[in-house]
């Protein structure tokens, strides 16, 4: 009787792992994670490394001086000419990249900002700036004047402090995000099954005779919830980090990027991975117990699975970082913690912050559906 | 003794699409059920049976009244009455995931039964309700017929002092119905009090001692089968049923 807490617990689980469907959720969803981290890694490193034969035929509407072509030349541009007409229809048929018209001094980059088209751009930018630089030498030594004194009346150099690489803390971030997602996901069939789904069954009015109390049918059940979505965001992590490691390997956009995770990092991942299933869990539960059918909680359920990625995918895009209030607020902390982490910057104190807001919220859910379940109203819904 | 004390049951149902009204599923019901006795909930459909059973059941909540186990009510000992009692309804399921024998292990872990003296009382159950030959089979591939036995059998773990069972045999084959309503006079002789609702009025007049009638929620007669026919001066309580109720019209 003491028990039975730990008996509603065991029959979650021996539903949740006999179910096939719970199980896929649990088990395959996980296998995304790599999958998209390689797929973005692969696609950064395609636009990164591009090379410029890929985008280096240009048109030029316009009789060439031999310096210009010269420095074409230089620059392995490809150069081909027409009429302004003549280049128009060869940009549309995708047979160059972009073309240039002349009037007077004045030269028009004609573009659509297309992948390549913009590939392109920044290259007869620096062409550009190359001949001018040529033209303003020849200027001043025509009018013997030292170009040096002039052209480099000062002087700008690049010092890089420390090693950022924006792709690669894009995808690793995004990598963090997926495992939110897939938590929420995780959490959502087997919150439904157990509760709208275990009234349309008819087994809750059985469960309702049995001498248990409420409060230990609806811990029993959102533990079993929290025990599947646990699981999934372990799993998620783990193929998380490998496809980091191995992806750092694979592409040069990692350079100079740590994809090895400390273990302090993995422990406060998984703190925020055991708080976020709790709070999720405990939130599926409260929404689905009162739907009437199981696709009605479904339908009900299908919005969390958005509004735990896009809140912490505007702020990641925004650069907003953590703060005492944000670590308060529900989704979007864990997002922001787990970016922290993610970035090495491990703040205890929001970590605290969030870990205690999520206990009240998961208080408040808990007292409402127990309230719910003490009722007749869980054995007809609304 | 169970001492049902002027329960009333209100619901709240949509009238049109906007519009929705209260109805009374029960209605003042007051009766006592003495222990040795079979006590038949008999009305047709909509009578307000299965929400009566369920109320004492401890599923739903009376809107007023007072229902008793032995002076025990479940505002103030719900875990302890539903320790006494067992539930039975032709429309409750059961866990089609497990097999019979996790099913039974399961309701032994529930009401507290140590794990020697679980393997004992399943043992006990099976030779008694012949289910061996399905026991480690999952319920979800058993027959309707095999099911009901194990959702007998469920209800048999504990030993209850008191079966709720609503409509108990609906949908059982003979052979599967006369177990049950073997099973329910064996317990009845054992001491056990039993509410029996049915809609079959041949198969209440068989098992029951007393019989309380029940058509809108409301009791329209309670007393043995014998006084209700004689009272109605009819030779079976089915006559005796249209006899109260005026015959049948096409509104019912």
């Amino acid at each position: 009787m003491k028990n039975n807490l730990w008996n509603i617990l065991k029959k979650e689980l021996r539903e949740l792992f006999r179910d096939k469907k719970s199980l896929a959720m649990m088990l395959i969803i996980p296998i995304f994670i790599p999958l998209l981290v390689i797929g973005m890694s692969a696609l950064f490193e395609a636009q990164v490394s591009k090379d410029v034969s890929e985008y280096n035929k240009i048109g030029f509407a316009y009789e060439m001086s031999e310096i210009e072509k010269s420095i074409a030349e230089e620059m392995n541009i490809e150069i081909i000419n027409g009429n302004e007409e003549e280049l128009k229809q060869k940009y549309d048929e995708g047979e160059i990249d972009l073309y240039i018209t002349k009037q007077d001094n004045k030269y028009v980059i004609n573009t659509d900002g297309s992948d390549n088209s913009t590939f392109a751009s920044g290259l007869m930018e620096t062409y550009f700036n190359t001949y001018k630089q040529y033209l303003q030498q020849s200027y001043l030594q025509e009018n013997s004047i030292n170009p040096d004194e002039v052209l480099s009346i000062i002087t700008v150099e690049e010092n890089v402090l420390e090693q950022d690489n924006y792709f690669a803390n894009y995808i690793k971030n995004y990598a963090f995000l997926f495992i939110m997602m897939a938590i929420t996901v995780s959490a959502t069939y087997p919150a439904t099954d157990t509760t709208a789904g275990e009234r349309e069954r008819g087994t809750l009015e059985t469960l309702l005779t049995f001498p248990i109390k409420s409060k230990d049918i609806i811990i029993g059940k959102f533990l079993g919830v929290t025990v599947s979505s646990i699981i999934t965001g372990i799993i998620s992590l783990i193929l998380a980090i490998i496809a980091l490691m191995v992806t750092k390997n694979m592409f040069s956009i990692y350079e100079g990027v740590d994809t090895m995770f400390s273990p302090i990092t993995i422990i406060f991942a998984v703190i925020v991975i055991i708080a976020y299933s709790f709070f999720i869990s405990g939130l599926c539960i409260a929404i689905a117990s009162t739907s009437k059918t199981f696709k009605e909680a479904q339908s009900a359920l299908t919005p969390l699975t958005f509004i735990s990625f896009f809140p912490g995918m505007i702020a990641f895009m925004m650069g907003i970082t953590t703060t005492p209030i944000l670590s308060i607020v529900p989704f979007i902390n864990f997002t922001l913690i787990f970016t922290d982490i993610n970035n090495g910057t491990i703040d205890v104190w929001n970590i605290l912050l969030m870990a205690i807001s999520t206990i009240i919220y998961i208080s408040l859910v808990f007292a409402y559906i127990i309230k719910q379940y003490k009722s007749e109203k869980v054995l007809f819904a609304k | 003794m169970i001492k049902v004390e002027h329960v009333t049951k209100k619901f709240v149902r949509n009238k049109t699409k906007r519009e929705k009204e209260e109805f009374y599923a029960d209605k003042d019901i007051s009766f006592e059920a003495k222990k040795g006795e079979i006590i038949g909930i008999l009305g047709p459909n909509g009578a307000g049976k299965t929400t009566l059973l369920r109320m004492i059941a401890g599923i739903l909540e009376p809107t007023e009244g007072k229902i008793t186990f032995d002076e025990l009510d479940y505002k103030h000992n719900e875990i302890e009455i539903k320790q006494k009692i067992a539930y039975l309804s032709g429309n409750t399921k059961i866990y089609d995931t497990l097999s019979t024998y996790e099913l039974l292990k399961m309701c032994c872990d529930i009401y507290g039964i140590s794990k020697d003296e679980s393997e004992k009382r399943i043992k006990e159950i099976t030779d008694v309700l012949k289910i061996e030959s399905f026991l480690y089979n999952k319920i979800a591939n058993l027959s309707t017929g095999q099911t009901q036995k194990v959702n007998l059998a469920r209800c048999l773990v504990h030993h209850p002092q008191y079966y709720i069972l609503d409509e108990a045999t609906t949908g059982l084959d003979i052979i599967s119905s006369q177990i049950i309503l073997n099973f329910i006079k064996e317990e009845r002789d054992k001491g056990k009090t039993i509410l029996y609702s049915t809609h079959y009025m041949e198969e209440a007049e068989n098992i029951c001692n007393r019989v309380i009638m029940i058509n809108k929620g409301e009791i329209i007669k309670t007393g043995t089968p014998e006084e209700i026919k004689k009272d109605t001066n009819t030779t079976n309580l089915r006559d005796a049923f249209f006899t109260m109720i005026g015959g049948v019209s096409n509104e019912e």
